[in-house]
């Protein structure tokens, strides 16, 4: 049984956090290049100081929360890409130096921010591209980033100042840039598109910041697209201007947001206190589930027990659950004192968050270990159901058998036999003493033979198997001393275990009538609504039967609830008595 | 008379033949299942078939069905069905258009040689014949201000071999009384129970049915 082996919870090696003055220097280093074109705009007045503004806005941001977002979680690849795309922008700003080194520097690495962007956002949350598509989406930008940047530069797209022009042929650079740009755009928009894929896809609720930060990263996607259209077909369109800002200002947007993520995670783990007081208050092991998920900030949380004697997982109900691993949702494992409890299903983007999930864990122990055994029992309620269910099945099937060999053989012999000495009687027609005698042992037979049918009919009602319900119930009918009315609709015959069912419904009902009722008539119903199979007897006697003492009341409930069902008995004094069994067809 | 026989007991059906050829029966067919049957009533000229209600394969409705099936396609032929157990739904399906050239009756009745023959020489020649476990059931019921309680002890004995598909002739045999004392007795129940007398003895078969069940 693969499937009910406790999955290992997904827990990663953990790299320790890097030193701190590791993180000093590359923040120091990362910041360098803001800080000096910085310094240029306030000595010169040909740059615009907004332009330049609005790059820092999104370089610095990058630069500082990419390094907690790596102190925080060393094994994410995610905090050296905001770092490095921080960085890509620092350097490109050096474009506006005076010295070609540093503006050759800047303009070769001009488009890389955009490439190191759409990496970022496609390997969010956990730093790693998961699909084929999505690295070749983001290896197409990389190259296409770089590779024409440089060509276009041999060519003087950048004017012949700029060191690397080989061959000045500035019409040819267009045509270059053209071409890059608008392949770029197309690496952006596929990016974009696949984010919003995966935002469809997942449609369980993420966390709300989380969410905002995939539609964020989307809309940057989108804008920057189209500022390289704009910019590969008509860079001097009034619009190209603004539009740049609004990009530049939304692409800066995303570490904010990112880091209101993380601050999250930090204030989720003082939920778990309310969490405790909710337990502490006897929680009932249905509200279980609802305080777990608002600790964890994740209402798409579900809970799974482990059951040791069934070797599976269960639903509180005590229906399996299946807690393999799948693409969207994320398992931890819950134990205590080494033996598995329960399984807690949550959003992917919780996996970094593993004190939080010890913590609530923890906090949850004992209700958990409560809500494990109340699922335990339901299962075992659903075990003992099923396992009536299977005996009084089995029941039917032996009494259909049984039923089955009397008729072909006992009954059948008996028959033949008295045939025999019919003939032998015909036979002795001179001898009237001998005649005498055999004509005593026909009839001996005969009443054998009434006997036996008696019996067989008692033991399964073989016209039930042959010709269905409503044939049956006519003799049935037939029997009671008192005019009863039938009405059977159904659309053909039922599953052979409900027919019986109903079939000893109507015929103990109307013996029960007969005996005590005192009715005059009776009326029998069979039909069928909504999947169920419904069958009333309603009689017009004194009322008041004994649905607790004797057997015959209580017999028939068992065999209505072994198939599933549920009988209901009204019967006050004076008024009649009406028995009502429902029954699942399914 | 030409009669053919399905039934899947190889002792009961050979003991059944010997009966029907001792009395001067020509038993075109001995055949064990339902199939065998439909083949036989196809291919020869019978004038009456007893079938077994259970046949091979299932043993559930074969036999029924076979009836149904040869009652509809071959009217003239006449069907005696034989089962072990009498239930009355199975009466009302096999007399649900007529009760001409039908008959349903208890296994056991076999050995009570020459009523048995009579059923079937009944059936053969287009009459009915029930198995008297019917009638008494259906008799056995009370009903309020019943107009059964207005019959008279004969009556009642008339009506019952009535039920059963008897001919005037025959109840006249059994009760040893005239065909014309039975003719008078018929109109008087007919009169006391309020049912349309009807000129057919196998159609007062079903109005008196009619009348017990309702």
């Amino acid at each position: 049984m693969a499937s009910a082996v406790a999955p290992a919870p997904g827990f990663r090696i953990a790299r320790g956090p890097p030193s701190p003055l590791g993180l000093l220097l590359v923040a120091a280093a990362a910041l360098a290049a803001p800080v000096y074109t910085a310094s240029l705009t306030v000595a010169r007045d040909d740059i615009s100081g907004m332009h330049v503004a609005l790059l820092h806005w999104i370089s610095a941001p990058y630069v500082v929360v990419g390094l907690i977002a790596w102190w925080r979680r060393p094994e994410s690849r995610l905090g050296l890409l905001m770092v490095a795309a921080g960085f890509a922008i620092g350097i490109s700003t050096l474009q506006l130096a005076e010295s070609d080194l540093f503006v050759t520097a800047g303009a070769a690495f001009d488009l890389v921010p955009a490439a190191l962007f759409l990496h970022l956002f496609l390997a969010f949350p956990d730093g790693r591209l998961e699909t084929r598509i999505e690295r070749v989406t983001v290896g197409t930008a990389y190259a296409v980033a770089i590779g024409p940047q440089l060509a276009k530069m041999s060519l003087g797209a950048l004017g012949p100042d700029t060191q690397l022009v080989l061959w000045l042929r500035p019409g040819a650079a267009e045509v270059v840039e053209q071409v890059q740009l608008v392949s770029l755009s197309a690496a952006l928009l596929v990016g974009a598109g696949m984010l919003a894929i995966r935002r469809r896809r997942e449609g369980t609720p993420r966390r709300r910041p989380l969410a905002l930060l995939v539609d964020l990263f989307t809309l940057a996607l989108l804008l920057s697209a189209a500022l390289f259209l704009v910019g590969a077909f008509g860079p001097l369109e009034p619009a190209f201007g603004p539009l740049q800002r609004v990009t530049l200002a939304v692409i800066g947007l995303c570490p904010f947001v990112f880091l209101i993520g993380l601050l999250d995670a930090r204030l989720a783990r003082s939920a778990v206190g309310p969490l405790i007081i909710d337990l502490r208050a006897d929680l009932a092991p249905a509200d279980l589930r609802t305080a777990v998920a608002q600790a964890l900030r994740d209402p798409s949380v579900t809970l799974a027990y482990w059951l040791p004697d069934f070797q599976r997982y269960v639903d509180l109900d005590g229906r399996p659950v299946d807690v393999s691993d799948h693409d969207h949702r994320a398992t931890t494992a819950i134990d205590r004192d080494g033996v598995p409890v329960a399984v807690l299903l949550h959003d992917r983007s919780l996996e970094d968050e593993r004190d939080l999930l010890a913590a609530v864990s923890a906090a949850a122990g004992i209700a958990l270990e409560n809500a494990r055994l109340h699922a335990e029992l339901k299962a075992r309620v659903e075990e003992l159901r099923g396992s009536r269910r299977r005996v009084i099945e089995a029941g039917r099937r032996e009494r259909q058998r049984l039923e089955r060999n009397l008729h072909d053989g006992a009954q059948q012999r008996l028959i033949a036999l008295s045939l025999r000495l019919s003939l032998l009687e015909n036979g002795l027609r001179g001898d009237p003493a001998a005649r005498e005698s055999v004509g005593q042992a026909r009839r001996e037979i005969a009443l054998s033979l009434e006997e036996l049918r008696d019996v067989a009919h008692g033991i399964h009602p073989a016209v039930l198997s042959g010709h269905g319900l409503e044939v049956a119930l006519e003799s049935v009918v037939a029997r009671a001393p008192f005019p009863v009315r039938v009405q059977v609709d159904l659309a053909g015959r039922l599953h052979e275990s409900l027919e019986v069912a109903a079939y000893y419904v109507v015929s103990e009902s109307l013996s029960n009538t007969a005996k005590h009722a005192q009715a005059t008539s009776a009326t029998v119903v069979v039909g069928l609504r909504h999947d169920q199979v419904v069958v009333e007897v309603v009689d017009d006697g004194v009322g008041g039967a004994d649905t607790e003492g004797g057997t015959g009341l209580r017999g028939l409930a068992d065999r209505v609830e072994a198939v599933g069902g549920r009988l209901r008995v009204w019967t006050p004094s004076g008024g009649g008595t009406r028995v009502r069994a429902e029954m699942p067809c399914a | 008379m030409r009669v053919a026989i399905a039934e899947d007991a190889v002792l009961l059906r050979e003991g059944l033949s010997r009966v029907l050829v001792d009395a001067g029966f020509d038993v075109i067919g001995q055949c064990g299942d339902a199939e065998d049957l439909l083949l036989k009533v196809r291919s020869y000229p019978l004038d009456v078939v007893i079938v077994d209600i259970r046949l091979p394969p299932t043993h559930s409705d074969e036999g029924l069905r076979a009836a149904l099936q040869i009652r509809a396609a071959h009217p003239h032929v006449g069907v005696l069905v034989l089962s072990q157990y009498v239930e009355i739904g199975l009466a009302m399906k096999l007399l649900a258009d007529s009760a001409e050239g039908v008959g349903y009756l208890l296994k056991d009745r076999i050995s009570d040689i020459d009523d048995f023959l009579s059923a079937v020489r009944r059936v053969a020649e287009g009459g009915s014949a029930l198995d008297p476990i019917i009638v008494s059931t259906l008799l056995s019921r009370h009903r309020a201000d019943d107009p059964l309680d207005r019959l008279t002890p004969r009556e009642r004995e008339v009506l019952v071999l009535m039920a059963e598909g008897g001919s005037n002739q025959g109840i006249a045999n059994s009760l040893v009384i005239t065909l014309r004392a039975v003719e008078k007795y018929v109109s008087s129940i007919f009169g006391k129970l309020g049912i349309p007398s009807t000129g057919s003895e196998s159609r007062r078969v079903l109005a008196v049915l009619a009348f017990l069940r309702s």
